[in-house]
């Protein structure tokens, strides 16, 4: 039985029934990445032996109720798992084995998920397409010669090319929902603070948020079901009452008000996306949604907040990496060499370059100008999807504006940073947002739409994008 | 922009080339920051954190830490429980 076609729900209810062993699916998993990673190149670290241990483990247990039992998961490579190397795709961390596993580790564990390796990424998750992580490129399961997507690239190609079932990634500024919709898969960002990020190594604190990749909606709904809840190691984590994320799946979805958007119009779509966006649409009205025109006035500044708040983070929380307790260490003739030296050899150009500009806004004399502006405009942002959730109960907008682009083709920043644009005000806003694959362009790359959700109103969101799904079902099923 | 100036604030210590290369992005990035300029944000606070996180206390009680043998296998510990670093205090 071919294991990696299925779906989380089937995996584990397979698993569980015993007609498959854990065993066997750990060695179908196993053949399967050593038959194509070696193109894919969606992991980063892996060990197979010990993924055979894993496996063995499981099938010696008693309690087999999980709701992940059996299920071969991948994870990106800035969430610790204990002895394993943890790097975040730098050359700053290479040969760092993590003392201790993330919340997020610790519950896939408890569900009984099999866990199978690290999977490639955007040096410390800053990027659009993998490009920059510091080992190698990640290709597109679909077209090799284009991008996967980042910063998460490696758990979205993993999914798509049935390396693994369901994946999990990170997303700051689109980094689960961008390569989810370049590969064709289902990604999650869950409200900001459902998900633990204690052990996820961090880059913007106010905006990082771990969520699931899958092939459908709902094994994205199953997979939140196991990593979401309330943990006091995260002091962002919101308090809330435990869930089911499934719950509302399959339910009609008559009467639900969806907003588009209207200054996404002001964009400029590849064509079939925005085709597909009207197919989108219109799905969702034979489902018997509504749809209303909302207003996201300042949705165009929301790039250069973005890109002001998110260096600036990230150039404090990277002062950590300093060659002193682990990772790599290039010795200089004081303590401050060392440090300089560690580094600038350690962090590879695009990580410099958001350091330095995380530095410099928050410099004295330009703090006010850049950091504090900008999270003023936060603010508004923030203030206008209030709004526009005051009469619509989801929104629907593209998740990219053009489909995957080919390796190597965008060098410079500024516009390779327009690849989030429609993601980026959802995360500053903080509310939840899905990818689910819409449809292909003529080139047979993958359209991905998004679907933004209440705050904590991940059960509505899945539920929208659930009859989405069903309504699409026709072309783009698994 | 004094690149040389963020470099050091960064612990940083590029080559010329790389100093070359992302100087010119970054003027550009910074330029790009400008548009913000247009927005009235008078009497506007700023957000850092959304909605939700709201500080919560914990009971005082001791708890699991770092194991000091897998910290071990990053670094060696310097009498047991130290890391050591070059001297930073001068003569």
């Amino acid at each position: 039985m071919d294991i990696l076609n299925k779906t989380v729900e089937e995996v584990a209810s397979i698993a569980r029934s015993g007609e498959v062993s854990v065993k066997e699916i750990a060695e179908q998993t196993i053949n399967a990445i050593k038959q194509k990673d070696s193109k894919i190149k969606a992991f980063v670290h892996i060990d197979f032996d010990a993924v055979i241990k894993r496996s063995e483990e499981l099938d010696a247990k008693k309690d087999k109720s999980g709701v992940l039992f059996g299920v071969p998961v991948a994870i990106k490579d800035n969430m610790n798992m204990k002895d394993t190397e943890t790097t975040a795709g730098s050359k700053i961390l290479s040969g760092y084995i993590s003392p201790y596993d993330a919340t997020v580790v610790e519950k896939l564990k408890n569900a009984g998920a099999l866990i199978v390796g690290k999977t490639n990424m955007d040096e410390f998750a800053m990027g659009s397409s993998t490009e920059n992580s510091a080992f190698f490129n990640t290709h597109n399961p679909v077209k090799p010669e284009y991008v996967p997507g980042g910063s998460s690239g490696g758990s979205a190609a993993a999914v798509k090319a049935n390396e693994a079932i369901a994946s999990l990634g990170s997303d700051t500024g689109g980094s689960i929902r961008e390569p989810a919709a370049f590969c064709g898969v289902t990604g999650l960002k869950p409200t900001y603070g459902r998900v633990s990020r204690y052990g996820l190594i961090a880059f913007a604190s106010s905006l990082d948020q771990i969520g699931p990749f899958g092939k459908t909606v709902k094994d994205t709904a199953i997979m939140l079901n196991a990593i979401a809840g309330f943990d006091p190691r995260d002091e962002t984590s919101v308090q809330t009452e435990k869930e089911d994320f499934t719950e509302l799946l399959g339910k009609d979805i008559k009467g639900k008000k969806i907003g588009v958007i209207k200054e996404v119009r002001d964009f400029e779509l590849q064509e079939e996306v925005k085709n597909s966006f009207n197919d989108t649409v219109k799905a969702l009205q034979n489902a018997g949604a509504i749809i209303e025109e909302v207003s996201i006035p300042h949705l165009k500044y929301a790039l250069p907040v973005y890109y002001i708040i998110a260096p600036a983070e990230a150039s404090a929380n990277l002062a950590r990496f300093d060659g002193v307790r682990y990772g790599l260490k290039v010795e200089g003739k004081d303590l401050r060499e060392t440090y300089e030296k560690t580094r600038t050899e350690g962090f590879g150009t695009e990580v410099k370059r958001r350091i330095l500009i995380g530095t410099f806004t928050l410099s004295a004399g330009y703090y006010d100008a850049y950091y504090l502006k900008a999270s003023k405009v936060r603010r508004l942002i923030s203030n206008d999807f209030e709004k526009a959730f005051s009469k619509v109960d989801a929104l629907i907008l593209p998740t990219t504006s053009t489909t995957a682009f080919k390796l190597g083709s965008i060098t410079n920043p500024l516009q390779m940073y327009m690849n989030d644009i429609f993601t980026i005000p959802i995360s500053l806003a903080g509310l939840p947002a899905i990818s689910i694959p819409s449809g292909k362009d003529k080139k047979g790359l993958p359209i991905g739409m998004q679907l933004v959700g209440k705050w904590l109103a991940e059960k509505e969101l899945l539920q929208i994008a659930y009859a989405v799904e069903q309504e699409l079902g026709g072309k783009n099923g698994i | 922009m004094d690149l040389k100036k963020y470099e050091k604030l960064a612990a940083l210590n590029l080559s010329e080339e790389e100093e070359k290369r992302i100087s010119k992005d970054l003027t550009d990035i910074i330029n790009y920051f400008e548009i913000l300029k247009e927005v009235n944000t008078d009497n506007v606070e700023p957000l850092v954190y959304t909605k939700g996180a709201k500080l919560f206390m914990r009971k005082d009680e001791k708890q699991k830490s770092l194991n000091k043998e897998s910290l071990k296998k990053n670094r060696e510990l310097f009498n047991g429980n130290f890391y050591k670093v070059k001297k930073i205090i001068g003569d």
